[in-house]
């Protein structure tokens, strides 16, 4: 099997990558869509053993940037990675995988399926190295600067004291790019990259629209409220009742005095309106500040 | 004691033998030597009709137990010479023959002793072998002649009655037991009180009758959980619609606690269905002391380092595992994840069927096991991933390890699916919970309208079910999974069909896709 590549200065070569020091020789292609890389792109990044609320935020602004119709850009990797790619494939937009390894390879092998999808729904998967070269510890950064090469704006989404996504986010401020970081508790390790970012001038990033206007696209929504048509009464009190971050459904028992069967179908139901989300047991508002109040007919 | 007791009752018991011996006429060892006594030997959970019979033949004296005993039944032999001895009765000095027919059967265990030693005292005459002949026999003989209980006791009873014998000889402790069986048992302490017996000289001591059944408030009691409103509520709608339940969460939120809680709230047992389970508890030798008959919904929970055999049953005379012991009631699999895969998978078979087949060169032994499968398990393998207090150490590749020692085949058969985070606030001191009497209640009702006509669908609740098919991914399996568990909701409310409210709570016990299929 061969694959596609293109030369630099060639036909096809993004500009933004050649901006780069030290821009790759050559760039293998896996997928027919090779204008995905000169379409405007966002790159999503962060941690392989992420949380729940990490995975949950990467893959709904992922969806989000997607449809919006930009291009989504990441690792391959687990945890952050993928389901920034994953989340661009439910938002049915195209996204590009950069591996650290020959074109030829699915790494991590469990993501091949994964890969597979991404190039059957038009994105892309792309390397600087040829097939049969193996994945090394050294290749990963220098993945890295392909990512953020070919995005307009990175986004870390969680990250480490010393994680590569910060590597990612430094090429992108050495090329000016926008960098924005998830903001996330000062007492979890997984949010300690990613608030050191902040504190050094980094943008935090609230919600899809913060991305959308700094690249000047305008966001569909508008920040208006979200649509719960057919949502009942109690789904309305469960729902102001996760105005103030995640709770577990009994907590929600108590505070809005429901009965715990009501809650549970109250629960699904937002989940369907696409108000909630829940992981590990635990419900957050899906979109921060976008509740609308109790009672309020949608 | 017990001697001494048989002494006086006997007085000199050789003499009295010896006395019978001639009233017999054709003089005790020339003519007819050879006597039967019937027993049963365990296949499975059945009681095969085993004839012993004992020959006494001149020669030199010796004693041999033919027709593949096992060693424990091989070692017989000794108990039932000392048995005799002690009980005063005399150890013909002939060479002797036991042969256990059908020949062909393994005898397992240390039942056959009793029926050994009357069948022995028949043939040298010591006892009448004609009254033998119409009992069944069955117990372990101790050195000083004491009868101890041996397991199946009621299923022996069962083959007994059916064999046409209404009366059999076991251990005090057996009676309750046998009684249950149908058969009209002869309680025996020592093998003295059995000559006795037969000899028309005594009847049984009757055995005190057995206390009424444990009362419920033995078994622990929802009263005693706070909280968990969620929790409790799942826990109700698996008892009702008889579902399976796995509770995920970080360690010491109360998942063992609430399992243990399951079967308070399960309806109660059937006649029939109690006789069943007393069998089965019976012939793994599990019956507790004085309390005959299984009244309650079993409860067991396998420790993860058991053998798949001792989960699902096996071994050379195959004997019930875990899962056939937890028939008509709970089978708790405390981490799930820790089980070995093969012991998950062999639990496939009775989950889909409600029976566990043990294949052997011999033959196939069907064991029943319809349990309610309640699983539990950590979301990572530190347990720390769902805790807001700690942080997870785990590696992705660990992680993912751990969750795919599950197979979907096997997470499919939960219908409730759970997840109990660590409460954030440490506000767990709330009044006493709802005490499992009156939630039992409300299940036996919604068991009965299940059982009756289960609610219809109606179109609203279709047109969710539909919907949650496209937007949360749910697959055929967990379309039909959510559609049970909204039935059972609905019944539960009493309701004459299924409502979309029904239908959205159910969707929340789904499986959370990061416990399914993380692609």
């Amino acid at each position: 099997m061969t694959w596609a590549s293109i030369g630099r200065g060639g036909h096809g070569y993004p500009a933004l990558l050649a901006q780069l020091h030290d821009p790759p020789a050559r760039l293998w292609l896996r997928g027919e869509a090779a204008d995905a890389l000169l379409r405007p792109a966002v790159a999503i990044v962060g941690a392989r053993s992420c949380s729940a609320y990490g995975s949950q935020v990467a893959r709904s602004l992922a969806r989000d940037l997607a449809g919006a119709g930009l291009v989504v850009v990441s690792g391959l990797a687990r945890g952050i990675d993928a389901e920034a790619h994953r989340g661009a494939l439910e938002g049915g937009g195209a996204t590009v995988a950069v591996l650290g390894c020959g074109i030829d390879r699915d790494y991590p092998a469990r993501h091949a399926e994964l890969a597979r999808r991404i190039v059957a729904a038009g994105g892309l998967v792309v390397s600087e190295y040829e097939a049969g070269v193996e994945p090394a510890p050294w290749r990963f950064p220098a993945r890295n600067r392909i990512i953020a090469g070919l995005a307009l704006a990175t986004v870390v989404v969680e990250a480490r004291e010393r994680s590569g996504a910060l590597i990612t986010a430094d090429f992108a401020l050495e090329l000016g790019r926008e960098v924005f970081a998830v903001p996330g508790e000062i007492t979890s390790g997984l949010a300690a990259g990613t608030n050191r970012l902040i504190r050094q001038g980094a943008a935090p990033l609230l919600g899809d629209e913060d991305v959308l206007f700094a690249l000047g696209i305008e966001a569909e929504t508008g920040g208006g409220s979200l649509e719960l048509d057919g949502v009942g009464e109690p789904a309305r009190r469960v729902l102001a009742g996760l105005a103030d971050g995640p709770r577990e459904p009994d907590d929600l028992v108590r505070s809005t005095g429901l009965d715990a069967a009501v809650v549970a179908a109250a629960l699904v139901e937002l989940e369907l309106a696409g108000a909630a989300v829940e992981a590990e047991g635990i419900y957050r508002p899906a979109r921060r500040g976008r509740a609308p109040p109790p009672g309020r007919s949608g | 004691m017990l001697r001494e007791s048989a002494a006086i009752r006997h007085g000199s018991v050789p003499e009295s033998a010896r006395r019978r011996r001639s009233s017999c006429g054709s003089g005790a060892y020339r003519g007819e030597v050879l006597a039967r006594a019937t027993t049963h030997a365990l296949v499975g959970l059945d009681a095969r009709p085993i004839e012993v019979e004992a020959h006494l033949q001149r020669g030199v004296p010796a004693f041999a137990i033919v027709g593949l005993p096992d060693k424990a039944c091989q070692e017989a032999k000794e108990r039932v010479r000392s048995g005799i001895a002690s009980a005063e009765l005399e150890w013909p000095l002939r060479r002797i023959t036991v042969n256990l027919a059908p020949a062909g059967l393994r005898k397992e265990g240390s039942g056959f002793d009793l029926p050994i030693a009357l069948a022995i005292l028949a043939a040298s005459r010591q006892v009448p072998f004609d009254r033998l002949a119409l009992h069944a026999a069955l117990g372990e003989l101790a050195l000083d002649g004491r009868v101890r209980p041996v397991r199946g006791a009621i299923v022996a009873a069962e083959a007994a009655l059916q064999a046409g014998l209404g009366r059999l000889i076991c251990a005090a402790e057996s009676a309750p037991e046998a009684a249950l069986g149908g058969v009209e048992p002869v309680p025996v302490r020592h093998l003295a009180e059995a000559a006795a017996y037969l000899r028309g000289r005594a009847e049984p001591r009757p055995v005190e009758a057995p206390p009424a059944v444990l009362p419920a408030v033995l078994l622990p009691d929802l009263r005693d959980v706070r909280g968990q409103e969620r929790a409790r509520r799942a826990l109700e709608i698996a008892a009702a619609g008889r579902h399976n339940l796995l509770l995920g969460g970080p360690p010491g939120t109360g998942k063992t606690m609430l399992a243990r809680r399951l079967p308070g709230i399960l309806p109660p047992l059937t006649r029939a269905e109690a006789l069943e389970v007393t069998r089965i508890h019976s012939v793994a030798g599990v019956l507790p002391a004085g309390q005959p008959l299984v009244a309650h919904p079993p409860f067991r929970a396998p420790h993860h380092t058991a053998s798949t055999p001792a989960i699902v049953g096996g071994g050379p005379g195959p004997r019930p595992g875990e899962a056939t012991l937890a028939h008509r009631g709970v089978l708790l699999l405390d981490e799930l994840g820790e089980f070995p895969r093969p012991s998950l998978e062999a639990l496939r078979q009775p989950l889909e069927d409600g029976t566990i087949a043990v294949a052997r060169i011999a033959g196939r032994i069907l064991f029943p096991a319809r349990f309610l499968l309640v699983g539990t398990m950590n979301l990572c393998p530190c347990g720390a991933r769902g805790d807001p207090a700690v942080e997870c150490s785990c590696s992705p590749a660990r992680l993912s390890a751990y969750r795919e020692k599950l197979s979907r085949a096997l997470l499919d058969r939960f219908d409730l699916v759970l997840t109990m985070p660590r409460a954030r606030s440490r506000e767990v001191a709330g009044p006493a919970g709802e005490p499992s009497a009156s939630v039992a209640s409300r299940v036996i009702r919604a068991a009965e309208r299940l059982a009756a006509a289960p609610p219809p669908a109606s179109e609203t609740a279709r047109d969710l079910l539909t919907r949650a098919v496209d937007s949360l991914g749910l697959s055929a399996r967990g379309h039909a999974r959510v559609g049970r568990v909204a039935a059972t909701i609905a019944a539960l409310a009493a309701a004459d069909r299924i409502d979309p409210a029904h239908v959205a709570e159910a969707l929340s016990y789904r499986s959370p896709s990061d416990l399914a299929l993380a692609a």
